[in-house]
């Protein structure tokens, strides 16, 4: 700790002192001549003239709020206190003058100070040996808008935007249950961001809470930009690829979440909420499989499970067919494979990595570039990579197409962030199979299966209900049943009954009208 | 945190054995532009005694393929014809690679196809050889030609690209003209290793069939491949042929030929000729013993129907007598070829063994060691009981009355 | 330590990819070989042993439901007895390293990579097994489910794409050697199942209720395994003809080689395999997990992740030399495995049973003092 701070934890560590000049020296002290201090000197009106100073800081205060409350305090304004109470202490000020909607008072220079950073203003009167934090709290804000990462066609369009209680509020628009708790936190000790822990008192697994809670009091860092920084340093594989926290940007999943059994942590400043515990297949499902018929539901998720399989093995497949097992391509596709390839010059292990590459660096780059020039990278991209790149010999077209539908494929399983794990776990799959074939392939599938196996998300098996096989929760994996059917919470949730069983609509039969 | 550490360690291990792995290079990879694939295969026997001429047609893929998009090698040939001679199968295709640039590839084979004097000295060897390797897919068609295999492995068709795949069609299409065993190396395999049955494989010859667009009144000018017909096996060697008819009768036996046609005479007419397609046919084969004497009844159920009809009368008229005529024609198929199986060449390749075993496995056992001996005094009883029953889109009544 | 708990279906799952990998192919060639056409009689009759098996060895263990047969046998005779017990099942998985290795090496190598070297092939599969031991039994256990599903669809592949070749003609006459020939016979198939019997050994006691449901979950195992082996014994028989199936080391390979959908997917052997090498590589990784369980505990370890690496170099050698040499291979398969497999496998149940019911009183009166 350097001489500035250990000064600064000194003064933060006093009392408010009665002199107004003294608490006005600590604040300058503490902050020192911060551009964006406001302070406002004034004389309290009444016949006694306390003077008084408010201080806050512009642009996290709501200057309209702040005004208001000096309107109410300033002598000339009507209705303004006559007579200040002298015999009683500042936390009778707003019982009697200030129409503020929450006030309370503080102690410590720190308690002031902190107020102040996160936005409230505070008063300090000459002779009190107490400030008063008054709630004026109010800045800009982006509106809710649709989510950007999870796009859906019919459902909600509302998603998370960076202030925390607005996205606590659409969660509880959607529950209105008075068992719905936010458990609030801070953590990192010069961002002191809040963080909310969202659950259902009698639906969250036993136990989930306190872990929660537990893992969250761990961390002592200085600063939570993101959920992203929770997220790994809460995790149960830390060291795994996969991600075995959730994150989601719509308020519908983390309801739906809270609904089963599970607890959810919003970060302040981001969009993103965490949710625990996190399985594989939540990954694979969309908010629309549930409101659109099952049918359409399943058949979808279907698709999804085998754009999961193309994204990840389709290269390393194709390599390995091409490269050491020939005899398993049926004969005409393997003529033509082998016409294609005539002039290619590279491996096809090779051939794949590059083409892989290209396309990686055209996604990062249409995503990083500014937006108007975004377009034309995809498409010049796309241009050379597929038309020129066949038309020069480079690359066989069988290989732009497997690669083009691996590309496809990852971009529609429903969880982008996981879906980056399988774009990672793609390239040791593909350099295995097209090294040692089919032993390479299979070695290096089992292990990652093993791996897979082995991780856990918050004391839950991150594959179940899979494996360990759970059948009652089979009916939301890899089907989705109707809902008249989902009749049970997951196994690990408190109260399983969701509904009341067999309710099954059926037509009133004829005559019975 | 030991556990973490122990992770750690571990990750830095399979790190270790990933990399000596790596360092051991690349086991067996072999881009599949740079294999030769074989789509058809002849053999032969070589000029020099004990030898064996191999003759392998090999896929040019970009020629076979033609422009996909991507430039191609060259335009020429879609395949290329190679002969080489060995001691042993193995040799000639390990001779094969004195010359060929491209690493000789089988996986993709259709086709096998055998001189008949090679098929005569015993085909054991060709057996072991085609299902000891792995490369080599089982469907692969065997045939055995009176040609030269090498001119009929290479003898373009109209219709395809590589020879290889247009017998390949040709075998797949086999059961509607019905009159060749679809033999692969599957069930030549399995009737080889059989102590019952004997073997029988396809018959492939190179006939003028196809006319020349540039000299159309050369009719039959260009050489075309033909099926039709069986080479007869016993104990691993071939003995004779079978002609298509027969061919068709023995099929009933071996593959369940349900369908078929056969010309016959109009009743009352020989001058006019009568079509019929046959459908549904149904064998049974009824093995019988007694003391020492084994007894078949074979009984043959079909329905018909009038496919072209040449005859004056109507079809209704002549109906009883035309399924008369049929069953009498199948009957006489059927007697030929098992006439042929017992008496002339005494190899059971109709299966008729296998029928014995399966309802008197006691009295096989003591006979199997002579069975063929056996098979050749056994009685047969040929029963065929045809119904006509449709006249395909006409109404053919009795006529306007 | 949090009690290990595996569900009554893992078991299951577990023993039936015990059984299947070396079962469908290995085994049904051996078989062949000694009676024809009948080996799907033998593979029923073999089921019915192991049933029997698996139930005795439950009965051997049901009073101590928390002890396996380790520590069941430190308690009947004394810590001596139990280092005895681990000595055998420790030598058992170490000789049925041969079997495990000769199929999943036979079936990739011989199959799809020839010219790779044998060593990478002994390399990975330990390497893996490695891994799955040091994630430790419950990771394992889910593994097997996973294999389970596996082995289902490829059961499901293997029959759409072999029923058009299927002749039922080929599997006749039944008990054409007689039922006595069966039944040595299907003793082949009893040496798969000594496997289930001892991978319960040592796994029963992590059952949520091994006292009231082992033997029935055990059984339904074997019973499970049986059905989907019969599976393929029946198909072997009736599509590849018994003369031909006897030709082969690995006659499933024949079979998926055979097998095909339509006219465009001529061969898909390679889907099977890679299906089934889950399986495949689970039995790897058992025999690791069985050896090393067994010297841990003759070493009086708390954890088996020291003596894994020791164990793997120890099973590398011993399954490359087996390996090797292909005669060597079928030789140690048909005469000497057996021999090792049967004794130990069906005799130490036998032998705990009856010790259990002669000191039956002595084991209780422990247990009321314990209380």
């Amino acid at each position: 700790m350097n001489r500035l701070a250990a000064a600064a934890k000194a003064v933060l560590e006093r009392k408010i002192a009665p002199g107004l000049a003294d608490n006005e020296a600590a604040i300058d002290e503490v902050m020192g001549n911060c551009a964006d201090l406001l302070k406002r000197s004034f004389l309290l009106g009444g016949d006694r003239r306390v003077p008084g100073l408010l201080v806050c800081l512009d642009g996290m205060a709501d200057l309209g709020t702040v005004e208001a409350i000096l309107k109410e305090l300033l002598p000339f304004a009507e209705g303004s206190l006559k007579r200040f109470p002298d015999d009683s202490e500042v936390e009778a000020l707003p019982n009697f003058y200030l129409s503020s909607a929450s006030t309370h008072t503080c102690e410590t220079v720190g308690e002031a100070i902190a107020a102040v950073i996160s936005g409230n203003a505070v008063l300090l009167f000459e002779g009190y040996g107490s400030g008063l934090i008054a709630n004026a709290r109010g800045w800009k804000e982006r509106n809710v808008e649709e989510p950007s990462t999870e796009n859906n066609l019919r459902g909600p369009r509302d998603g998370f935007s960076e202030s925390i209680r607005t996205n606590t509020a659409l969660v509880r628009r959607r529950i209105r249950d008075p068992m719905l708790r936010f458990a609030a936190m801070t953590v990192g000790t010069r961002t002191q961001t809040s963080i909310n822990i969202a659950y259902i008192g009698d639906l969250v697994k036993e136990g989930l809470v306190d872990e929660v809670k537990r893992r969250l009091g761990r961390i002592r860092i200085d600063s939570v930009l993101e959920s992203g920084y929770i997220e790994e340093l809460i995790e149960d594989a830390p060291l795994s690829p996969f991600n075995t926290a959730q994150s989601t940007e719509r308020p519908d999943k983390v309801a739906s979440a809270l609904l089963e059994g599970r607890v959810a942590i919003f970060v302040d400043n981001t969009p993103h909420v965490l949710i625990v515990p996190t399985f594989f297949w939540q990954f694979m499902q969309a908010p629309d499989d549930y409101y659109n018929r099952y049918w359409v539901g399943t058949f979808y998720r279907f698709v999804r499970y085998i754009a999961f399989m193309i994204s990840l093995l389709l290269p390393s497949i194709y390599v390995m067919l091409v490269s050491f097992h020939q005899e398993m391509i049926p004969t005409s596709l393997a003529l033509t494979i082998a016409s294609g390839r005539e002039i290619i010059p590279f491996p096809v292990l090779l051939e794949a990595l590059i083409m892989e590459f290209a396309f990686e660096l055209m996604r990062e780059a249409g995503l990083r570039m500014p937006k108007p020039i975004g377009q034309a990278v995809s498409i010049v991209g796309s241009l050379i990579i597929g038309q020129a790149a066949v038309q020069a010999g480079l690359v066989s077209p069988f290989m732009v197409i497997v690669v083009a539908m691996t590309g496809i494929s990852s971009f529609a399983i429903p969880g982008y962030t996981s879906s980056l794990a399988i774009r990672l776990l793609r390239f040791p799959l593909l350099i295995a199979s097209g090294l040692f074939g089919l032993l390479g392939f299979a070695t290096m599938a089992f292990a990652l299966l093993l791996h897979v196996l082995s991780i856990h998300s918050f004391g839950e098996p991150y594959l179940a209900p899979a494996s360990p096989y759970r059948p009652s929760d089979q009916r939301d994996m890899l089907l989705r049943v109707p809902i008249w059917m989902m009749d049970l919470r997951p196994e690990f949730a408190q109260d399983r009954e969701r509904m009341e069983g067999s309710q099954m609509p059926k037509a009133p039969k004829e005559g019975q009208r | 945190m030991s556990e973490a550490d122990a992770i750690v360690r571990w990750g830095k291990l399979l790190l270790a054995a990933g990399v000596l792995l790596l360092g051991s290079s690349c086991v067996g990879v072999r881009q599949i532009n740079e294999l030769a694939i074989v789509t058809a295969v002849g053999l032969d026997v070589g000029k020099k005694p004990n030898t064996v001429r191999l003759s392998a047609q090999i896929i040019r893929p970009a020629d076979a393929r033609g422009q996909t998009g991507a430039p191609s090698g060259g335009t020429g040939e879609p395949i290329y014809s190679v002969e080489t001679e060995g001691a042993s199968i193995f040799d000639a295709i390990r001779n094969l690679g004195r010359f060929s640039s491209r690493r000789v590839y089988w996986a993709h084979n259709f086709l096998i196809v055998m001189h008949e004097d090679y098929a005569r000295q015993g085909i054991q060897d060709m057996v072991d050889f085609f299902t000891r390797n792995h490369e080599l897919r089982m469907n692969t068609w065997v045939a055995v030609t009176p040609d030269s295999p090498a001119e009929l492995i290479s003898t373009i068709t109209g219709l395809e690209v590589v020879p290889g795949e247009a017998v390949d069609s040709l075998f797949r299409s086999n059961h509607v003209a019905g009159l060749a065993p679809g033999s692969n190396m599957r069930n030549l395999e399995e009737s080889f290793l059989s102590v019952s049955t004997e073997p029988i494989l396809a018959k492939l010859m190179l006939r003028p069939r196809g006319i020349s667009n540039k000299k159309p009144e050369e009719q039959g000018s260009l050489e075309q491949v033909e099926l039709g017909g069986a080479a007869v096996f016993k104990e691993g060697k071939m003995l004779g042929w079978l002609t298509p008819m027969e061919s068709r009768a023995l099929l009933m036996f071996r593959e369940k030929l349900a369908s078929g046609i056969e010309t016959l005479p109009c009743p009352g007419d020989q001058d006019r000729r009568l079509t019929m397609e046959f459908k549904d046919a149904r064998m049974d084969v009824d093995p019988g013993y007694s003391k020492g004497d084994i007894h078949y009844r074979i009984r043959v159920k079909m329905d018909a129907s009038i496919v072209e009809s040449g005859c004056a009368k109507s079809i209704a008229s002549i109906r009883e007598e035309a399924e008369a005529l049929l069953a009498a024609q199948v009957k006489k198929r059927i007697e030929r070829v098992v006439e042929r199986a017992q008496r002339e060449y005494r190899s059971d390749f109709l299966k008729l063994g296998e029928v014995f075993r399966n309802s008197y496995p006691v009295e096989w056992r003591g006979m199997s060691g002579h069975w063929s001996e056996v098979f050749s005094e056994a009685e047969t009883k040929v029963e065929v009981s045809v119904r006509v029953n449709s006249a395909v889109l006409k109404a053919e009544g009795t006529g306007v009355r | 330590m949090k009690k290990l708990n595996i569900t009554n279906g893992m078991l299951v799952a577990m023993i039936v990819n015990m059984i299947y990998v070396k079962a469908i192919g290995v085994t049904q060639g051996v078989l062949a070989r000694q009676i024809g056409q009948d080996m799907w009689i033998a593979t029923l009759l073999g089921t019915l042993q192991g049933i029997g098996i698996l139930y005795i060895t439950h009965l051997a263990m049901r009073r101590t439901p928390d002890l396996d047969m380790i520590a069941l046998g430190d308690r009947l005779l004394g810590k001596g007895f139990g280092t005895v017990v681990a000595l055998l099942i420790f030598l058992f998985f170490l000789a049925a390293i041969g079997p495990v290795m000769i199929t999943f090496v036979y079936h990739l190598q011989d199959y799809f990579l020839p010219e790779a070297p044998l060593s990478l092939f002994i390399v990975c599969a330990l390497l893996v097994g490695a891994l799955g031991c040091f994630y430790g039994l419950e990771v394992i256990a889910r593994l097997a489910l996973i294999g389970c599903a596996f082995i289902f669809l490829l059961n499901v592949l293997i029959v759409i794409g072999s029923f058009e070749e299927f002749d039922i003609r080929n599997l006749l006459p039944v008990l054409e050697q007689g039922l006595p020939r069966t039944l040595a016979a299907s003793l082949h198939f009893d040496v798969d199942c000594a496997l289930a019997s001892m991978m319960a050994a040592l796994v029963l006691p992590m059952l949520k209720s091994p006292q009231k449901e082992g033997g029935k979950v055990g059984m339904l195992g074997i019973a499970t395994s049986g059905l989907m082996v019969i599976i393929w014994s029946i198909l072997e028989g009736a599509v590849l003809s018994a003369e031909v199936t006897s030709r082969y080391t690995i006659s499933c390979m024949k079979l998926a080689r055979n097998a095909h959908i339509g006219e465009f997917l001529q061969r898909y052997e390679m889907i099977m395999i890679a299906l089934y090498s889950i399986s495949a590589l689970f039995q790897v990784m058992f025999c690791l997990y069985g050896v090393s369980v067994c010297t841990a505990r003759i070493l009086r370890l708390k954890s088996i992740r020291p003596v894994i690496l020791p164990c793997c170099l120890m099973l590398g050698t011993l399954g490359y030399w087996i390996v090797k040499d292909h005669f060597r291979a079928i030789v140690y398969l048909e005469r000497y495995w057996p021999w090792v497999a049967l004794p130990i496998g069906f005799g130490l149940p036998l032998v705990m049973l009856g010790l259990r019911l002669l000191m039956g009183r002595r084991l209780k009166g422990e247990a009321a003092a314990q209380r």
